[in-house]
């Protein structure tokens, strides 16, 4: 009987000394601002009842934080990098493949070129641009005095290395593309018939001449080929370009010309930048920045405690809630270039002839059944519940951060659950044997199989509710495969028209440069839906005609074919998307404007460590 | 989810000198050791209870998505509050609860029967079968198994809790049958066997009737332990993200939901209650366990 | 002995060869390679094919397996696709990471079992013993993942006692003894985990070893020598009981391979393990192959270590 009493109590206390450690923390957080917390579970509890009235708009954000407080010299900003695994460490803008890296050389930067809020080179940064549109030339010229981190000057020859190193036979990325193609000379150099680029001309000093095989307006937003970093030749030249990736230059000490430099790395770990001393609009006001890898589910916990001023990048936007709370930072928003999007798969890539081939027989073949399926998702519900509104409905498939081809008036597609009812009935589509889902106009059971990619913390509540959306209009539909898709696969199969995929839904980000040609051409293998016309061509080919170099022109382009795809439905956009930024109180002032002068050598910071949440 | 399983050695403090047959020894042992007969009892009641419950449990219904009851705390309308997706965490951890107990009572008794029956011949015939056997079994030694399944969940096309049965099942065997040829063989080299086969008994027979019943408690023994270890790696897998598909209730599931530290502190219902229910589980089953191996170790030592 | 030994390591030989070849049959079928992961609307899929072809994508299966399996055996595993560096390379530092966690562990491990087994042995029955037992026994049915996760949440989150990100202090040169101590320092909340849910093999044996040895004749023949018994245990029983400890270590360590995943995973700690589960979410087939052969080999190691030290210790068990 004792052992059994002792036993069971000691199992219990070991319990409860768990449980009250959880508990105890809580309380010692509560302790410090008792009244706080009742208040903002008061706000929780009236939340809903308030947002479904006025959903909050993205503008709600600040883009620009003013922090009170005296700055104090020097100090050390303070950066988490949100990342379930180690960063890849390739500190090279010709080389690099994943994002964290190029969140990470942001501190650093090789950028040559400054733009305005429409995406445009303007001339603020290290070189101008100049368009040559008759000889299909760019001219580009740089400032006099820039010099590189280690005290060397910038030279045309640092402009022209990126280009040599793309286009060379044994370069291993992925930059070698049609788009790098376009540059006279760039094929013959790729395949070793030259030994250099015959496009790139070196006119003097400062001067640099580039040679097109054609041009678009996209040149503007540093598209066509052109090449917007520097890298330094006299520390490159003599790395052979087969042995870049694994050099020192690029792992370990990269020359570079922003406002910080890498002083020390801890591989896949943390980066301590310096201030750059040579950097051209003078050195900066911090001593340096310390970036750390966090995982992204404990940055939330790290944010509060004041381990950081700011994350590099953005937060993704399901942890606002989990940051919105905390009283040591100010959340910045800017509207990021990409749109989520529900697919439907029409028909095949033909890699043979390299073009898409519509199957007239495709199960999602019926504009009115791909339409019905667009009225029925709730999205608006999801954006409200799981991002707090910092994901907006999408209208179309250009988001609205192109203020000159973003068009509010397109209606696109909006949560109306009647209205794809009314769509489904008046198309035939009937529950002709009374299992609760509808049958095809023929009478044949329909099951939609859809792709979701796996990975988001939210990803299977979304793939749920989506299907849940669908079944209350009567359409049965599946997840391919039986579960989500981790993303590498999900885009393998997506591009091979995977029989297993009816419908997919996913996510494109644009780039500066909203031409959609490489996504929804005839040609382009990334047209995942394979639906392709030759009005669409025609509309798609306007968009980046000589005619649309005229501003007027290329918007009346762009609208004409938002409309086109909003009336066919190949591709349904579900999201434009907000990027939060959380900076610390104790930054004196950050902006995260897309046409900013402020840049990070002014960054300043108010106290000796970051401030932390009473929350 | 300890993973040397089998290498705890425990001795026996209680010497019954009752002549052995395997229950009475067994029931013996259980009225002796209070704590081993509450963890029977305890664990007979809840996984009943689980069944029981989750028969009038529609899981379809159950884990339909409801935004607005994300994160829902205990009380009215979720008497243990409501997940991410705003469904019942009660519903989950009984479905999550009956599905880790089934997978694992499937993968303990498609292993043991394999493995029962691969021990028992190798171990009675010896010569070249044994040899082959053992070479099989020497190989699944060296595989990283852990690892293998995790590489099988991924790369299988069609993916549903059958297939991740059999995948687990498939590399769990071997222990088992390592075991019961190590046994069987020394069972085969007494004189009870070598006298059966002299009166010209089939060897069918000696395995089933005569050696089978002698190691019957080791046997049980194995499978107990073998069961918590499926649901510890059952658990373990679902909680990881290579287990159950996420659609499927798991507690391993409801326990990854703590890898976000503001989750752990704020909202305890979410993963606390499967925590435990797993923890308990474990220990329940563990006990019983040991309890069956005290008697199996006395009736050795008598014997 | 050495004959044994010798035998040992050449069946191990097909074993690897059975291993290396099911490996790559498993890699052959993942779904995905990894370069579908680099498109973008920029991206050029003629230039993924290209990339495909010169990685040896098309070659016929024998060809690959030949090519791999050749390399492999000099060290040579390829290049990871994620990190862009030879997989050697990356798994080096990772199984440097591991290892010395690894050790750190069974340090930790035999420093809280050894004394635990030795009190539960010698006051067998009293409510010390039970205690302890009681410990081991919970710590062998809590999952890994239940008692790291909130190992990390009250000592990392909570207390901020340890450091719950990367394996080392930027501000220390490498080298220095300050880099050292940064270094164990951010081991150590794993490493205590994995040695508390490891004790339990340890504690039982040597209590029932020390109960057993209690009634045996060289204790019997030293107590009634007059020895006192403090000295019996520390000169007699304390060590037969503790040579076969040794024997457990292979054991231990492919044990302590296989949680890795586990804690790796939760305590954010790059090793081998954590590589591990990256892997197989980017598909990096080079790196997964690599590892679970890797593995296997040290699972094969550690059992081979394992029964030469049982040899050695007791030669009463012979190496079959």
């Amino acid at each position: 009987m004792s052992k059994k009493l002792w036993a069971l109590l000691v199992i219990l206390l070991a319990f409860m000394l768990v449980l009250g450690a959880c508990k105890g923390s809580e309380n010692s957080s509560e302790g410090n601002t008792e009244t706080t917390p009742k208040e903002t579970e008061k706000e929780k509890e009236e939340k809903p009842e308030e947002k479904t009235e006025e959903p909050a708009e993205t503008s709600e954000f600040p883009l620009i934080v003013d922090n009170e407080g005296e700055a104090i010299k020097g100090g050390t900003l303070k950066v988490a990098l949100g990342t379930d695994s180690p960063f890849q460490g390739i500190f090279s803008w010709v080389l690099y493949e994943d994002g964290y890296d190029a969140d990470i050389m942001a501190y650093s930067s090789n950028a040559i070129f400054a733009t305005d809020g429409d995406f445009l080179v303007n001339d603020k940064g290290i070189a101008t641009l100049e368009v040559d549109q008759a000889n299909n030339k760019a001219i580009v010229k740089i400032r006099e005095g820039v010099k590189w981190s280690d005290g060397e000057p910038l030279k045309i020859e640092d402009l022209i290395l990126p280009y040599l190193i793309i286009g060379h036979p044994d370069y291993q990325g992925i930059r070698y593309d049609g788009d790098f193609q376009n540059i006279v000379g760039a094929v013959e150099y790729h395949d070793g018939k030259a030994d250099t680029i015959s496009g790139l001309k070196k006119i003097d000093e400062t001067t640099l001449e580039i040679s097109f095989q054609k041009l678009s307006p996209a040149i503007f937003s540093v598209g066509d080929g052109l090449w917007s970093y520097a890298e330094p030749n006299h520390i490159l030249k003599d790395i052979p370009i087969g042995q870049l990736l694994e050099s020192d230059a690029v792992r370990k000490n990269p020359v570079t010309l922003g406002a910080f430099k890498i002083d020390k790395i801890v591989p896949g770990e943390s980066v301590q930048f310096v201030r750059n001393e040579h950097y051209w609009k003078g050195p900066a006001k911090l001593d340096g920045v310390l970036l750390k890898a966090v995982p992204s589910t404990s940055i939330a916990a790290a944010i509060q405690s004041g381990e950081y001023d700011m994350t590099a990048g953005s937060l993704p936007a399901t942890k606002y809630p989990e940051v919105k709370d905390f009283d040591n930072i100010t959340i910045l928003a800017q509207p990021e270039l990409s749109y989520s999007y529900l697919g439907f798969k029409l028909g095949k890539f033909d890699t043979v002839n390299g073009i898409s081939v519509m199957d007239p027989n495709a199960k999602m073949g019926d504009v009115k059944l791909r339409q019905a399926m667009g009225y029925a998702l709730d999205v608006e519900q999801v954006n409200e519940v799981y991002y707090d509104n910092l994901r907006s409905r999408a209208n179309s498939l250009i988001p609205p951060v192109f203020k000159s081809f973003y068009d509010s008036s397109l209606k696109g597609y909006y949560y109306d659950k009647d209205k794809a009812i009314e769509i489904l009935d008046g198309a035939g589509y009937k529950d002709t044997d009374g299992d609760g889902f509808r049958e095809t106009p023929k009478g044949e059971k329909l099951e939609i199989k859809m792709a979701g990619m796996a990975g988001d913390a939210i990803a299977e509540e979304m793939a749920a509710f989506w299907m849940q959306n669908w079944a209350d209009v009567g359409l049965k539909v599946v997840l391919s495969t039986g579960r989500l898709i981790e993303f590498q696969t999900f885009y393998d199969k997506v591009e091979v028209d995977d029989p297993e995929i009816d419908i997919y839904m996913a996510a494109w980000g644009t780039g500066t440069n909203p031409s959609p040609a490489g996504l929804y051409g005839k040609n382009a293998a990334f047209n995942f839906s394979r639906f392709t016309t030759p009005e669409l061509d025609a509309l798609l080919t306007a968009i980046d005609s000589p005619d649309a170099f005229d501003p007027a022109f290329r918007a009346n382009a762009f609208r004409e074919w938002q409309e086109y795809m909003e009336e066919n439905a190949q591709v349904i956009p579900t999201q434009f998307r907000t990027a939060i930024y959380t900076i610390n109180d104790r930054v004196k002032h950050y902006d995260v404007n897309y046409d900013t002068e402020f840049d990070l050598n002014e960054v300043e910071l108010t106290a000796d460590a970051p401030a932390k949440s009473t929350k | 989810m300890s993973v040397n399983v089998g290498n705890v050695k425990d001795i026996n403090e209680n010497i019954i000198s009752s002549p052995p047959t395997g229950i009475q020894v067994i029931a013996r042992e259980f009225k002796k050791d209070k704590l081993a007969m509450f963890s029977l009892i305890g664990l007979v009641t809840v996984i009943l209870g689980i069944y029981v419950a989750a028969f009038f449990l529609d899981q379809e219904t159950l884990m339909k998505v409801s935004l607005r009851d994300k994160f829902a705390e205990p009380g009215d309308k979720f008497f243990l509050g409501a997940d991410q997706g705003g469904r019942s965490i009660l519903a989950q951890l009984i479905l999550g609860a009956r599905n880790s107990i089934t997978i694992a009572l499937s993968v303990t008794i498609i292993t043991g029967i394999f493995g029962i029956a691969v021990g028992l011949i190798t171990g009675y015939f010896g010569g070249l079968i044994d040899n082959i056997f053992m070479r099989i079994i020497d190989f699944f030694i060296t595989i990283p198994v852990l690892m293998i399944i995790i590489v099988f969940v991924v790369i299988i096309p069609k993916y549903n809790v059958v297939t991740f049965i059999f995948i687990m099942s498939a590399f769990l065997w071997v222990s088992t049958a390592r075991l019961v040829r190590s046994k069987s063989l020394t069972e085969s080299r007494r004189d009870y066997v070598n006298a059966s086969k002299t009166m010209g008994t089939g060897d069918a027979k000696i395995i089933f009737t005569e050696i089978m019943p002698n190691i019957s408690s080791i046997l049980i023994v194995d499978m107990t332990l073998s069961f918590a270890g499926n649901v510890g790696l059952e658990t373990g897998l679902s909680y990881l993200g290579f287990g159950l598909p996420q659609s499927v209730p798991s507690l391993g599931t409801l326990v990854s939901y703590a890898n976000n530290p503001l989750i752990l502190q704020e909202k305890w219902w979410v993963w606390l209650p499967a925590s435990l229910l797993i923890l308990l589980l474990m220990l329940a089953i563990n006990y019983v366990g040991q309890a069956i191996r005290r008697s199996a170790d006395a009736r050795q030592r008598l014997g | 002995m050495w004959k044994t030994i010798l035998r040992r390591v050449l069946v191990m030989i097909p074993q690897l060869f059975v291993l290396s070849l099911l490996i790559f049959i498993l890699a052959s079928f993942m779904p995905g390679d990894p370069f579908t992961g680099l498109i973008t609307p920029e991206s050029d899929p003629n230039r993924l094919e290209e990339l495909r072809e010169a990685a040896g994508f098309y070659d016929p299966w024998y060809v690959q397996y030949y090519n791999w399996i050749v390399n492999a055996a000099q060290g040579d595993f390829g290049k990871s696709y994620t990190y862009k560096i030879a997989v050697a390379d990356l798994i080096g530092d990772r199984a440097l990471n591991t290892f010395w966690l690894s050790l750190l562990s069974v340090v930790l491990l035999y420093l809280i079992a050894i004394p635990l087994g030795v009190l539960a042995g010698r006051y067998q029955d009293t409510f010390l013993d039970k205690t302890i037992v009681l410990y081991s026994f919970i710590s062998y049915a809590i999952p890994t993942f239940v008692l790291s996760l909130i190992f990390l949440f009250l000592f990392g989150y909570q207390f901020h006692w340890f450091p719950t990100t990367g394996t080392v202090d930027i501000k220390y040169d490498q080298g220095s003894w300050g880099y050292i101590w940064s270094k164990i320092y951010h081991m150590l909340l794993p490493a205590i985990t994995y040695a508390i849910l490891g004790t339990t093999g340890v504690i039982q044996y040597l209590r029932s070893e020390i109960i057993d040895s209690k009634s045996m004749d060289y204790v019997r023949t030293a107590r009634s020598k007059g020895i006192p018994i403090r000295k019996v245990y520390s000169k007699h029983i304390f060590r037969n009981s503790l040579l076969p400890i040794a024997a457990f270590l292979g054991f231990t360590i492919t044990g302590l391979l296989g949680g890795s995943i586990f804690i790796e995973t939760i305590f954010g700690y790059p090793g081998m393990g954590q590589l591990f589960v990256q892997s197989i979410t980017s598909r990096d087939y080079s790196v997964i192959t690599a590892l679970v052969l890797l593995l296997g080999f040290l699972t094969l190691l550690g059992s081979l270590l394992s029964d030469i030290i049982m040899s050695i210790v007791d030669p009463r068990i012979r190496i079959d």
